[in-house]
């Protein structure tokens, strides 16, 4: 009797367990934790589009990574990554200005030091040389993309149609001016930047002097920034230019704008439309004055930098990030050669494989590449403040408020009081 | 047939009884758990569903909420853009304006957009004049897309005639970009836009409904934004839309698709997923209950089977013993008179005329002399001996019983093939029976040697009926006792039987 009762007590005590009776336990459900990290760049839509298809198979080849970008138009980015900077809130990776290295990390602690990261991010792709670009107190803190120059494009079939000849030197263009501007046609255009640049190089050409010395201290003097204000003056009243304030992209495609001062990195930007139309553009020899050897007075710089913030929480798949978009095929397919022809080993290699390696925008790094007289630029001169200067006080100038020399002169003073002059 | 025999039919009837207990109580049993379980099954199923759709809901709203909470920033930055006089005063297209006090005014402008989309991944924030002048950064894909119309296309989008805006995609097929416009004055329009690639953050669904599809759709149920971006510019499926057309916030549940609306300005936010992906786990669990139910079934069934058995147990053993004491004759050990007719009369009903049976009736000679002389022990014991004496000689298939004080009765169920074999047979049965009711009542027992008188008649020949052929044999067993006693005669018309 005893061991049938065992028998039924034991059959019930199973049936119980089957249907899960007397079961009180928590219910506990993990959610896959991803590690989210940022990123931050500048640039167009090219660059945004193909970059966010880029980061959307970064995050399918590493699943438990969220990568949250941040990005603008560069003078958006300018403005954002210093409030970031100076709040602590900068990208995990963010796309950097050489400049930006002098202005936040002087002594190299103002960013990561990515040479504790080698074990992920491969910088064997990179000589030293090229690396020197983002030591600061010698530490590894950002990583050049490519090279990049101010170019001069030329739509040669627009040059074609008028019989005139690709500029070599300003006069060539002036010349080409009378030649357009009756059909509302200027020889060359630029956006503000751009401009600065060109100017300086003219400044450059005609004193025979880098605008900073060794010491980052500016040379110019206010007869030299005269000279650059009354340049830029004549080549407005004389068409060979718009106003930097009327510039517009799309005069490009257009026609009205026969050629025009951009980034190696902006060839296909401006251009691809253009190109796609059938008609033929050339990158051109830097305008000189007469006489120089082409490229006196330019400048070559690292066309980018990758840097990992100081105060990431996440170094390693940071450094996984950054080695994806430094040195991985997948990224150099969607980034071509938009920023310029990469600097990492295998991502040359590989654009060179799949035949990437061509176009307005890889000719117009050769001409970089092959010039000797340029100059690699001290990056304190994209300083925004500093040309907005400059282009505030040519407009005193050409609006007829102020002489040339008086413009000139207020603008020395500004620059004394805010910047370190020559003696 | 002993009484041990005729007992075995009551006890298969008390076995039909306790099978059918079993059965019945196993049916029963599962009856009730498979009901239960189905309930169970079918109100967790409701629950579950309820709270399914409920859930989803929440999670639409959440969309649109996220969606709502994402345009409203958007409208709020361009508002604020108003907060500079010279954004809604300065008119690009003036005639009459300084050029160089304009190009100061566009740079102050500029400035104030920037300053307020300082932290926003905007595409494009700035003015457009109607002599397409911009002010502040339009992308080189916008002025791409619109060209030299880009302040007429960009106007056509102000929809809201109080708030003096819209929202727009999809211009000549394009949905890369997300635009808001506001008109500023007649002669401009603020324009700001984003990637639509934004809005996976706005519509990033938990991972337990990574499943669920997330469209934004037009007030024509045209696609603007899917989570894979690949619907963009389709329209909606005619499954879905056909489930949520009419309805600015709903949620609805049938066997294919769990599918929510909500409406966010002019556009609807919808979320969609199969209801077998949704409901897969449940699909699981409603396995699992079965699964566990119909184990559970066979335990309660067996359970209720083995209590069945052991409820009536004790109640077939009861009946078997009472069956015994109602059908036998205490004295004997053989049926009683009842009995023995119920049985025989029953059987001999059932038989068919190619069957052989036999009815052999024994009555104890004089047996009153041996009550008298020896005393009623004696003749109790005499009787209890012919009980012995019939058991010896016939079989266990035969019906044996006491039908009178001294008078016995045997159905023979058995026999040879042939009538004449079986005739045999039950003579020799006849001989044997005399023989041995000589031997168990001896002279030296009882102090003569008792006989009996032994009759037999044959069926179907002698008699069908019990009462046809008991009459029948009763008839030779009296002609038995008239020639002599001590012997056996078998029915015989001719002998003057009939």
């Amino acid at each position: 009797m005893k061991k049938r009762f065992l028998a039924t007590i034991s059959a019930f005590c199973f049936a119980l367990t089957l249907t899960g009776c007397g079961n009180d336990k928590n219910v506990v459900v993990d959610q896959t934790v991803q590690t989210e990290i940022t990123l931050s760049w500048w640039g167009n839509d090219t660059r945004s589009e193909y970059t966010l298809a880029a980061i959307e198979e970064f995050e399918k080849l590493h699943p438990d990574i969220k990568v949250k970008c941040s990005y603008s138009e560069w003078s958006g980015y300018e403005a954002r990554n210093q409030v970031r900077m100076i709040s602590g809130t900068e990208t995990d990776v963010m796309q950097i200005n050489v400049g930006w290295l002098d202005q936040y990390s002087p002594d190299g602690e103002g960013y990561y030091d990515i040479s504790a990261l080698a074990d992920t991010v491969d910088l064997s792709n990179f000589s030293e040389d090229v690396l020197e670009y983002g030591m600061r107190g010698g530490k590894l803190n950002a990583v050049p993309i490519a090279m990049n120059a101010e170019t001069m494009y030329i739509n040669k079939s627009i040059y074609d149609k008028y019989g005139i000849d690709i500029p070599k030197t300003w006069d060539d263009l002036f010349e080409a001016a009378k030649v357009m501007s009756p059909d509302g046609i200027y020889p060359m255009a630029g956006a503000d930047k751009s401009m600065w640049l060109t100017l300086v190089a003219y400044g450059e050409q005609l004193s025979g002097k880098h605008f900073y010395n060794e010491n980052n201290e500016i040379t110019f003097n206010a007869k030299d920034f005269q000279n650059m204000i009354e340049f830029y003056g004549k080549m407005v009243n004389e068409k060979v230019i718009p106003l930097i304030e009327d510039y517009q992209k799309f005069n490009m495609e257009n026609g009205k704008y026969a050629g025009s001062i951009g980034w190696v990195s902006d060839a296909l930007n401006f251009y691809k439309n253009v190109i796609a139309d059938g008609q033929e553009v050339v990158a051109a020899d830097y305008p000189v004055i007469e006489g120089l050897p082409s490229g006196t007075g330019w400048y070559a710089k690292p066309a980018t930098l990758y840097a990992i913030s100081k105060n990431t929480e996440h170094p390693q798949e940071a450094a996984i990030l950054l080695d994806y978009m430094l040195n991985s095929r997948e990224m150099a397919k969607y980034q071509g050669i938009e920023k310029g022809i990469p600097i990492s080993t295998s991502a040359r290699n590989y654009l060179d494989e799949i035949g990437k390696l061509s176009g307005l925008q890889y000719e117009a790094s050769l001409v970089m590449e092959n010039n000797e007289y340029i100059s690699s630029m001290n990056s304190l001169i994209e300083n925004s403040a500093l040309f907005n200067d400059f282009i505030d006080a040519s407009n005193l100038y050409l609006f007829n408020k102020a002489t040339s020399k008086e413009a000139a002169e207020q603008l020395y003073e500004k620059y004394c009081e805010s910047y370190d002059m020559a003696k | 047939m002993s009484n041990k025999s005729h007992s075995r039919g009551h006890l298969k009837a008390v076995r039909r009884i306790q099978i059918t207990m079993m059965l019945g109580f196993a049916f029963l049993v599962m009856a009730a758990v498979l009901a239960v379980m189905v309930l169970a099954v079918n109100k967790t199923d409701a629950v579950l569903k309820n709270k399914v759709v409920s859930m989803t809901s929440s999670l639409s709203v959440q969309m649109k909420l996220n969606l709502s909470g994402y345009m409203n920033r958007m409208e709020t930055i361009a508002t604020l853009a108003f907060g500079e006089k010279e954004s809604y005063t300065y008119d690009a297209t003036d005639p009459n304006n300084d050029e160089y006090e304009a190009i100061n005014t566009e740079k102050v402008i500029s400035d104030k957009l920037f300053s307020l989309c300082i932290m926003e991944n905007f595409v494009d924030y700035g003015i457009v004049y109607r002599n397409n002048r911009t002010v502040g950064k339009l992308s080189n894909g916008t002025m791409s897309l619109f060209g030299e119309k880009m302040f007429e296309e960009l106007s056509k989008m102000v929809k809201d005639p109080r708030s003096q805006d819209g929202w727009f995609t999809g211009y000549e097929g394009d949905f890369r970009r997300i635009y808001y416009v506001k008109q500023v004055h007649e002669n401009a329009v603020l324009v700001i836009s984003f990637y639509a690639n934004e809005l996976s953050e706005v519509f990033d669904n938990p991972e337990t409904l990574s499943g669920m599809q997330i469209q934004l759709v037009d007030g024509n149920y045209k696609t603007l934004y899917s989570k894979n971006g690949k619907e963009a510019g389709t329209p909606l499926s005619e499954d879905i839309r056909s489930r949520i057309e009419g309805h600015d916030s709903a949620t609805a549940m049938d066997n294919e698709y769990l599918v929510s609306v909500n409406k966010c300005n002019d556009w609807y936010v919808v979320c969609y997923i199969p209801t077998q992906k949704i409901l897969a786990e449940k699909n699981e669990m409603k396995r699992y209950i079965y699964m566990a139910g119909v184990i559970a079934m066979v335990l309660a069934a067996m359970l209720g089977m083995y209590l069945s058995w052991l409820l009536t147990k004790p109640v077939k053993y009861m009946v078997s013993e009472l069956d015994n004491k109602a059908s036998t004759d205490r004295l004997t050990g053989i049926l009683n008179k009842l009995t023995f007719e119920e049985l025989a009369g029953t059987t001999l009903q059932n038989s068919l005329n190619s069957e052989h049976r036999a009815m052999v009736i024994l009555d104890i000679d004089d047996f009153k002399r041996v009550n008298d002389t020896l005393g009623h022990a004696a003749g109790d014991k005499l009787l209890a001996g012919t009980g012995g004496v019939l058991r010896q000689v016939f079989s266990d298939d035969d019906y044996l019983g006491r039908i009178g004080g001294d008078e016995f009765c045997v159905l023979v169920n058995s026999g040879a093939q042939s009538e004449e074999e079986f005739v045999e047979h039950i003579k020799n049965r006849c001989q044997a029976l005399n023989k041995a009711f000589h031997d168990n009542s001896t002279a030296a027992e009882y102090g003569y040697q008792v006989t009996a008188s032994i009759g037999a008649a044959l069926y179907p020949k002698d008699g069908k009926s019990f009462e046809e052929l008991y009459t029948a044999c009763d008839k030779a067993m009296y002609r038995a006792k008239k020639s002599g006693k001590d012997g056996f005669t078998f029915y015989d018309e001719k002998s003057g039987d009939a």
